[in-house]
């Protein structure tokens, strides 16, 4: 159990930069989901905290050990990988004690270890089978298996569900927050599927381009996201997003568009009055719009429906505002709306994020 | 695209779609047997020859006196069982260590990138096609420097080198296809890169492994010119004492006939037993 | 500030050195043999290429690149070696090619003794390629061959296989083909069998007859490695020696002469062991610029067909 710290971490490979002044501090026992696009740079960090790559600058530590240049067999860490990475030539039981035997761990200890693993897992069954004999849950469970036996401080995860179908991922995502439960040891788990990041996550780390975007709660990043980006991959379906025109007006601010025109009041959105005569983006998630009339404190928006998807226990709308379409949730799946039918829809001030248009970063 | 135009495109009738069920199988069965027969004749006849007594080769296809004496005397010559145990040993041991010594190699070049693998990549491109005239004349020269011209080792590191180029290449390809995830996962697991290498890399490559091991086997036993320049009386090998039979001096068809009938053995059980290995473990 | 970065760049270099020297660990048994059993011998003949040595005088004297001014000006080099050498790759390569994707395309159908006829096919691969050209010349032989015997049971007149160009040419060319042409079965088998099923399945549904099935759907699977295959094999074909050295000689008169057999008969017949070896690395040369482009063409090849 240990707490790891990553300061100023960088990586290029040659003229790429997949990873670029990271420092993130990961407390004892805290499980910290990186998420980004393909290609972002988690895979390097996570195998820059493994000792898979070695940091072009900067330092990492496990425990209060400073581990750069530390082989990863040195370093007391285990590993899941997307592809479950088996040993295929072994059985279940091999591969499970595997970490031992390196360690030279007695036989009997290890017996005890790779038995009560399997049972925590319950693969118990499976002990005697090779890895190509496994489904692809069991494999997952197996690769789990290996890294539990170790006791290990820290765990890391590359994207372990994502080659599981979507009934199975949601499965194995409730074992590993189970799992969790049990065996409470700092973890590190990388995906680019933000659901599993919500909800496996203590923190989140939102990247893009090597850069980390964001770090914080999966309550934090869905409320107040610092940049469109972050905005934009935290949530599902994906936050509406339309580009206006901000004018000064007494007591407030015009925001206007084709389509689109509401009035915010100065004393709740000071953050505008910089950017009064400029563009902004306006965000707005689909779950917060609603069916009728403006009320107090919220503005509104009219626009004609387009298409609808039918979820059985809600739709989503997607409605043209202007030249742009929106998408609305959460509507009564009775209701029938044609194409074509004009309708009126309302959020709250409270659930509007204001982006500046050219660089993206949230107005506050 | 053209290729599913190509695919829809109507049937045409070829000569051999335009026969018969059952004269396609007769014709099936006919290329079967013609192949089999050219394959099989020179072995064939390399076996008919060794079972003629020595006054009645030359005219092989006349006659039916049949002996097995040939082959009693060949092996009650001391040079023949001494070639057989050499040629057994060279084969075994340069196909253990080319092995050990392309495997690391092949290893190495599907692992990682940089310098010293281009570097080394561009080598055994450029070796492998260097003609064998133009290095096993001088090596003459390099093994007697060394002091090891005739003996094992002075046949053995040769061979090794002639297979380091084309092994290191096709092992490479084993590599590849071995998801290097497995290596990573041992690392953790507390091997060393050696560890990883040899506990994980390595059996996972088995299957290719035998492969080679069989075909490069098969190739020493019944490698020539090296054989004939490098070594001498201390060390005869099976394929240089089976062509000394049919040298200018004496025409004795029969003795090199059951001689390479005895060599033939050992192949044959390398192969059959090899095939399906080879068949399943050698995907380039 | 200073004093953080240096401990972290002396880490930076444990972990590269770490890595290069397992890498050079990895090759350097299989560098120092190829340096000690090849490198070492080809600079040793390189030398000897510049150099006035016989066998039977050697006076070892620097004298530059007459040998090779030689060699290049020999007609015997020009006009008969150099288009033995490649006109025998080319049919020996094209012949073992086809034949052996028409075995395993054989080899690669279900039918019964189909095991047998597999090691049957892979005889060749077991017989020392000296024996069975010993083998050839013998059953080639004008008087005593079973092939004339053969011959004359159709009523056809004896032939003197072996003091004919073209006919000695011939036999050494069948002998070569029947030589490699398991090998070629056996790489190409193995291929086919690990292509994936699907594309012949869909090929399948779409009533796709047999040979239409082979020329665009296996053919250009293959593709990769048939070129792998036929550069191998190119350059294997380029140094030829023993199978011509036992069968022909190179004779009758040289006519069949290809490049190893000239490098070795001006080194050890002719005892100008400064020439043949100048012959050697001429050759060398030669194959190594044939065999780059040959694997460019066909690469590209390759990619167009795609
Ligand atoms: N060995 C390498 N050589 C060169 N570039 C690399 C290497 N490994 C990764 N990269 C580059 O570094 C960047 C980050 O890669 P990384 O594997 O960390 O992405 P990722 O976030 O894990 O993506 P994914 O979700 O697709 O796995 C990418 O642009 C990638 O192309
Ligand atoms: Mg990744």
């Amino acid at each position: 159990m240990a707490e790891v710290i990553l300061t100023n971490v960088r990586k290029t490979y040659g003229a790429v930069v997949a990873v670029e002044d990271l420092s993130l501090s990961i407390a004892d026992h805290e499980f910290v989901v990186f998420v980004g696009p393909s290609g972002c740079g988690k895979s390097t960090t996570l195998r820059m905290i493994a000792g898979l790559e070695d940091t072009t600058r900067g330092t990492i530590s496990i425990g209060s050990r400073v581990v750069n240049g530390l082989q990863p067999k040195d370093r007391d860490i285990a590993m899941v990988f997307q592809n479950y990475a088996l040993y295929q030539h072994m059985s279940v039981y091999d591969n499970l004690a595997f970490g031992l035997r390196n360690r030279r761990v007695p036989a009997a200890q290890i017996d005890a270890a790779v038995r009560h693993a399997a049972r925590t897992l319950s693969i118990e069954t499976l002990l005697e089978r090779r890895p190509r004999q496994l489904s692809g849950g069991q494999q997952q469970r197996v690769a789990l298996g290996r890294c539990i036996v170790r006791n290990p401080k820290v765990f890391l995860f590359d994207e372990p569900l994502s080659n599981l179908d979507a009934q199975l991922r949601g499965q194995m995502r409730l074992e590993i927050k189970e799992l969790r439960q049990r065996v409470p040891t700092t973890s590190v788990f990388v995906t680019h599927d933000q659901v599993e990041a919500m909800t496996l996550g203590d923190r989140i780390v939102v990247m893009k381009d090597g850069l980390m975007q964001q770090v914080g709660s999966p309550l934090e990043l869905y409320r107040r996201p610092v940049n469109r980006f972050v905005a934009s991959f935290i949530g599902s379906p994906a936050m509406n997003f339309f580009d206006v025109h901000v004018t000064a007006v007494p007591m407030g601010f015009r925001l206007s568009a084709d389509g689109i025109d509401l009035e915010l009041p100065q004393r709740r959105f000071a953050g505008l009055g910089a950017h009064a005569g400029r563009a902004v983006t306006i965000g707005v998630r689909p779950q917060h719009l609603r069916l009728g009339c403006t009320q107090v404190d919220q503005v509104g928006l009219s626009g004609q429906v387009m298409v609808t998807e039918q979820l059985g226990d809600e739709q989503v709308l997607a409605v043209r505002v202007g030249a742009g379409d929106i998408r609305v949730a959460g509507i009564d799946p009775e209701l029938s709306l044609p194409t074509g039918t004009r309708i009126n829809v309302a959020v709250p001030m409270d659930n509007l994020h204001l982006f500046d248009a050219a660089s993206g970063v949230a107005i506050r | 695209m053209s290729t599913i135009e190509a695919i829809q495109a109507p049937r045409s009738r070829y000569f051999f779609e335009a026969l018969a069920p059952g004269g396609r199988r007769a014709f099936f069965l006919l290329g079967t047997v013609a192949t089999c027969l050219l394959f099989a004749f020179p072995v064939f006849w390399l076996v008919l020859t060794s079972l003629r007594p020595g006054y009645a080769v030359y005219y092989v296809h006349r006659g039916s006196d049949f002996t097995l004496d040939n082959f009693r005397e060949v092996l009650s010559q001391e040079i023949v069982l001494k070639a057989l145990w050499n040629s057994f040993a060279i084969a075994t041991l340069a196909t253990v260590l080319s092995l050990g010594v392309t495997a690391t190699s092949g290893y190495m070049l599907s692992r990682f990138r940089g310098t010293i693998p281009t570097a080394w990549f561009g080598a055994i491109y450029v070796f492998r096609c260097v003609p064998y005239v133009s290095w096993v004349l001088p090596l003459y020269f390099v093994t007697r420097a060394m002091g090891i011209f005739d003996t094992y080792w002075g046949l053995l590191l040769p061979h090794v080198a002639v297979h380091i180029c084309f092994f290191s290449w096709i092992m490479k390809g084993f590599f590849d296809g071995i998801d290097p995830s497995m290596e990573y996962a041992a690392m953790i697991d507390g091997c060393s890169r050696w560890g990883a290498f040899l506990r994980v890399a390595l059996p996972a490559a088995v299957p290719g492994l035998t492969a080679l091991a069989v075909l490069c086997w098969l190739y020493t036993w019944n490698e020539f010119l090296f054989a004939l320049i490098l070594t001498a009386q201390n060390t005869p090998i099976l394929t240089v004492v089976m062509a000394q039979f049919v040298h200018e001096l004496g025409m004795e068809w029969h003795l090199m006939s059951a001689t390479a009938v005895l060599a033939l053995g050992p192949a044959l059980i390398v192969t059959i037993f090899g095939q399906k290995y080879v068949i399943r473990g050698l995907k380039i | 500030m200073a004093g953080v970065a240096n401990p972290m760049a002396g880490f930076r270099l444990v972990a590269v050195d770490e890595k290069k020297r397992f890498m050079l660990a990895l090759i350097a048994p299989a560098v120092l043999v190829l340096v000690f059993f090849q490198i070492l011998p080809i600079l040793t003949g390189a030398n000897a290429s510049f150099r006035d040595w016989h066998l039977n005088d050697p006076k070892k004297t620097w004298i530059g690149l007459t040998n090779y001014a030689y060699v290049v000006r020999d007609r015997e080099f020009l006009n008969v070696v150099l288009p033995n050498t490649f006109g025998f790759l080319a049919a020996s390569v094209a012949a073992s090619l086809i034949a052996g994707l028409m075995l395993a395309l054989l080899l690669n159908r279900q039918f019964p003794g189909r095991w047998l006829v597999q090691t049957i096919v892979l005889l060749p691969l077991m017989v020392a390629p000296v024996i069975a050209a010993i083998m050839i010349r013998w059953m080639f032989n004008d008087q005593f061959g079973i092939v004339n015997v053969i011959l004359e049971a159709f009523g056809i007149a004896p032939i003197a296989w072996l003091t004919q160009k073209w006919t000695a040419f011939f036999a050494i060319l069948l002998t070569d083909v029947w030589l490699w042409t398991p090998w070629f079965a056996l790489l190409l088998l193995a291929a086919l069998q690990s292509l994936p099923p699907e594309p012949f399945e869909a090929a399948q549904i779409d009533a796709a007859s047999a040979w239409r099935t082979f020329r665009y759907i296996t053919l250009p699977m293959l593709r990769p490695v048939i070129v792998v295959c036929v550069v191998i094999r190119a350059i294997d074909a380029f140094r030829t020696f023993d199978i011509v050295w036992t069968i022909s000689g190179g004779g009758p008169a040289r006519a069949t002469e290809v490049f190893s057999i000239y490098a070795y008969v001006e080194a050890f017949q002719f005892l100008n062991f400064g020439r043949g070896s100048a012959a050697a690395v001429l050759g060398a040369i030669i194959i190594v610029v044939f065999a780059m482009a040959l694997y460019r063409l066909l690469n590209r090849w390759v990619e167009v067909s795609r």
